[in-house]
């Protein structure tokens, strides 16, 4: 299964899952990431670093670890 | 009429506030700038409105402790009318909240802010619709322009008067039934003008706070339970996502009945933010911007200090024509200037130039970035990027780069970056390593101290990590775009800083000067410096006289240095101190005791136990840097 961690620059993903706890699950909702949407990475990670992406125009930067917990799917 | 200011982190509330009040609070292009409210009074005409602007919040479930300060707030149903301040830009976002505020059924404005913002992505915000949607006053503002803010009060006035109450969004059928379910049991009145509904879905959501209130009805919370069991089994996914999308589905809605979406307009900043995150330039950059900004620093204050100083040294010198030496009033009036003269001299002229510096910064919106790049960096000393944000705001001044920390979410990471905090040198150790070190040894030197002392925090945080080690999910923060600072922000926002130096640091360094000249003149100081010459001259290498400057450092740690003049009675220290002396005595200024402002912070975001504890951490590591530094400095 594909996480937020390995998907290369400038690719769209859907997101499956979000797995974690509840407090992590409600930080992401509350920024506007929801299971079923569509986000473009604008920077992956790097050197262990966090990933940058955007969601309805705007841009959230997720750490590593939290990264990894974002199951996605890539589109095209 | 009590109007509170309502909306996510970053949507202009504090710029509206101060478009209203003057300029009273500080703004910021950066989540999370506002982390206390601040109340102003405003007269218009002979009517009086108190506004309020509260910390940003992303939903009413509190996430961090700046989150938890408004939910408070507006739970304690103080405020007569909520203008919920939405971001344009982010609209089908910032609406989740806005229905959530809805729930709360006061009477209520919503204010289209960065409508500016939310042309270039090209959207167009049909405000009539929303408003019939939610049948409230819906307005639109470009706050930083000052435009449209007129219509602030009289929006207010309507919903106030008119009683214009949120009309609720209703979610799926089972769902609402849920809710009516859990509605029945609630107490009335539990919480004083917060409405059930509101309690019922905040219970379905799971809401930790309110299950703690209500832990003593057992079969109200054992029923909720079920309902969530109920719910997870039905849908398939937690209650609280299961709400949740409800909403975000609800706003999806609303968001496409009301915006026209076309074509965003690319420009120049894309690019720029594009190349200020880039992974192999953005560090060489940030180094550059920082290097910048010290350079800037530096030689402004230069500029401005020599000429200053000059003026009082020769009247400090021909004082003794008009009174006499022996005198009690000599003593004084030599204080008072002497304190006049450091604030206006040697404080000023480094302050101005750091504050702009700073001030660009923030309202670029360097900030966040500098926490997405920095955030690998921060994991090695077990905390993530978003610590960064205290630890720049501590450079101005450390009180509120320590409750900065209340945008953390866990405990930890507000304990061990308040911590470090402290030892970040603020405005005030900024003079005491430019007009000590900067001054007479340079800008090499001066440099080198402010990258030791970053080595020592990294070490530092690497060995708090150790003893409480780290469970933070990590870095979760939304990126605002880069802006074009306004000069009339920048000048009010450097004046307000500035101001409180000049009210609060000023007046307590005259003050203390004269209190010193009066010591003098009694002869106290030398029995004080004799107590305390064990410590400044055995362990420090420190000339016994620059004992008496430590004491008062703890007030504000400027005056150490300031005092240092009037204790030797000198205009040019390099008569009294070596080289070695001044970087030991600017060392052990950095990183002894945190001053009394910055103690107090500490006590209200950590409680006394725990400031007790980073004072006697202060005072350890500041002797053993500076008697080390003595070391090894002799040896060249
Ligand atoms: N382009 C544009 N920028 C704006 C507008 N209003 C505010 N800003 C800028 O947006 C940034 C954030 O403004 P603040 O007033 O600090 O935001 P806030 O809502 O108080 O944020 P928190 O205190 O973090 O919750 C600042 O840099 C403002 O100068 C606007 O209408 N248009
Ligand atoms: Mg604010």
């Amino acid at each position: 299964m594909k996480t937020l961690v390995n998907i290369n620059d400038r690719k769209k993903v859907k997101i499956l899952k979000i797995s974690g706890g509840h407090r992590i699950r409600q930080h992401l909702q509350c920024l506007g990431i929801h299971i079923g949407d569509i986000v473009t990475i604008k920077k992956s990670s790097f050197l262990g670093g966090p990933v940058l992406l955007e969601i309805n125009g705007c841009d959230v930067a997720l750490g590593k670890g939290i990264a990894s917990k974002i199951e996605v799917e890539e589109l095209e | 009429m009590k109007i509170a200011f309502l909306g996510q982190p970053n949507a202009g509330k504090s710029t509206i506030f101060n478009g209203l009040a003057g300029y009273k609070t500080i703004t910021a292009n950066f989540p999370g700038q506002t982390v206390n409210y601040t109340i102003s009074k405003v007269r218009l005409g002979d009517e009086i409105f108190e506004i309020v602007d509260l910390p940003g919040i992303y939903s009413l479930t509190a996430l961090d402790k700046a989150e938890i300060e408004t939910r408070n707030f507006i739970l304690s149903g103080q405020a007569d009318v909520v203008i919920n301040i939405i971001d344009a830009s982010t609209l089908s976002r910032s609406l989740e909240l806005t229905l959530q505020i809805a729930e709360l059924q006061v009477p209520m404005v919503i204010c289209l802010n960065m409508i500016d913002e939310a042309k270039r992505k090209g959207l167009d915000i049909n405000s009539e619709k929303l408003s019939k949607i939610f049948g409230v006053p819906v307005i639109e503002t470009i706050a930083n322009k000052g435009i449209g803010l007129d219509k602030i009060f009289t929006s207010a006035k309507e919903a106030y008067f008119n009683k214009l109450i949120p009309k609720m969004q209703s979610f799926h059928k089972d769902i609402e039934n849920y809710i009516s379910e859990i509605e029945k049991i609630i107490p009335a009145n539990f919480i004083p003008k917060v409405p059930i509904r509101y309690l019922a879905i905040k219970l379905l959501e799971g809401d930790r706070e309110l299950f703690e209130e209500m832990k003593i009805y057992n079969d109200l919370l054992n029923k909720v339970h079920k309902i969530r069991e109920e719910i997870k089994i039905s849908h398939g996914s937690p209650a609280d996502t299961v709400i949740s999308s409800e909403r975000h589905a609800l706003t999806m809605n609303i968001f496409e009945e009301v915006t026209k979406i076309g074509e965003p307009t690319k420009t120049l900043r894309e690019k720029i933010d594009d190349i200020l995150t880039n992974k192999y330039l953005g560090y060489p950059l940030l180094i550059f911007i920082l290097f910048l900004i010290f350079f800037m620093v530096f030689e402004v204050g230069k500029i401005i200090e020599e000429p200053i100083i000059s003026i009082f040294d020769s009247f400090i010198q021909k004082l003794p024509q008009y009174i006499s030496p022996e005198s009690f009033s000599f003593f004084i009036v030599k204080g008072l200037l002497e304190g006049f003269s450091g604030g206006l001299g040697v404080a000023i002229p480094y302050l101005i130039p750091f504050f702009i510096g700073l001030t660009i910064l923030e309202d670029i919106g360097y900030l966040p970035r500098m926490a997405f790049l920095m955030d690998t960096i921060m994991h090695r000393i077990g905390l993530h990027g978003k610590s960064v944000l205290p630890f720049i705001v501590s450079y101005g001044c450390n009180v509120p780069g320590v409750m900065a920390t209340r945008i953390l979410e866990s405990p930890r990471d507000r304990f061990i970056t308040a911590a470090l905090s402290v030892f970040v040198p603020c405005a005030a150790r900024t003079t005491v390593i430019f007009g000590l070190v900067g001054a007479y040894i340079g800008g090499v030197a001066t440099a080198a101290l402010y990258f030791f002392n970053i080595l020592i925090i990294m070490i530092l945080g690497a060995i708090f990590t150790k003893f409480i080690p780290e469970i933070t999910p990590g870095l979760i923060m939304e990126i605002p775009p880069l802006r074009i600072p306004t000069f009339k922000n920048m000048l009010m926002k450097t004046w307000l800083r500035l101001k409180d130096f000049m009210l609060v640091a000023w007046p307590l360094l005259v003050i203390s000067s004269v209190i010193l000249s009066c010591l003098e003149f009694f002869q106290l100081d030398i029995l004080l410096n004799k107590i305390f010459s064990p410590l400044v001259t055995w362990i420090l290498g420190l000339p016994e006289k620059s004992g008496i400057t430590l004491i008062f450092g703890i007030l504000r740690k400027e005056l150490s240095m300031i005092m240092l003049f009037q204790a030797f009675d000198t205009t040019n220290l390099s008569t009294v101190m070596t080289k070695i002396q001044m970087i030991i005595f600017t060392i052990f200024i950095i990183f002894y005791i945190p001053c009394i402002g910055t103690i107090g912070a500490l006590i209200k975001e950590l409680g006394t136990k725990r400031t007790v504890l980073i004072i006697i951490i202060s005072i350890f590591i500041a002797l053993t840097l500076s008697s080390l530094a003595r070391l090894i400095l002799s040896l060249f």
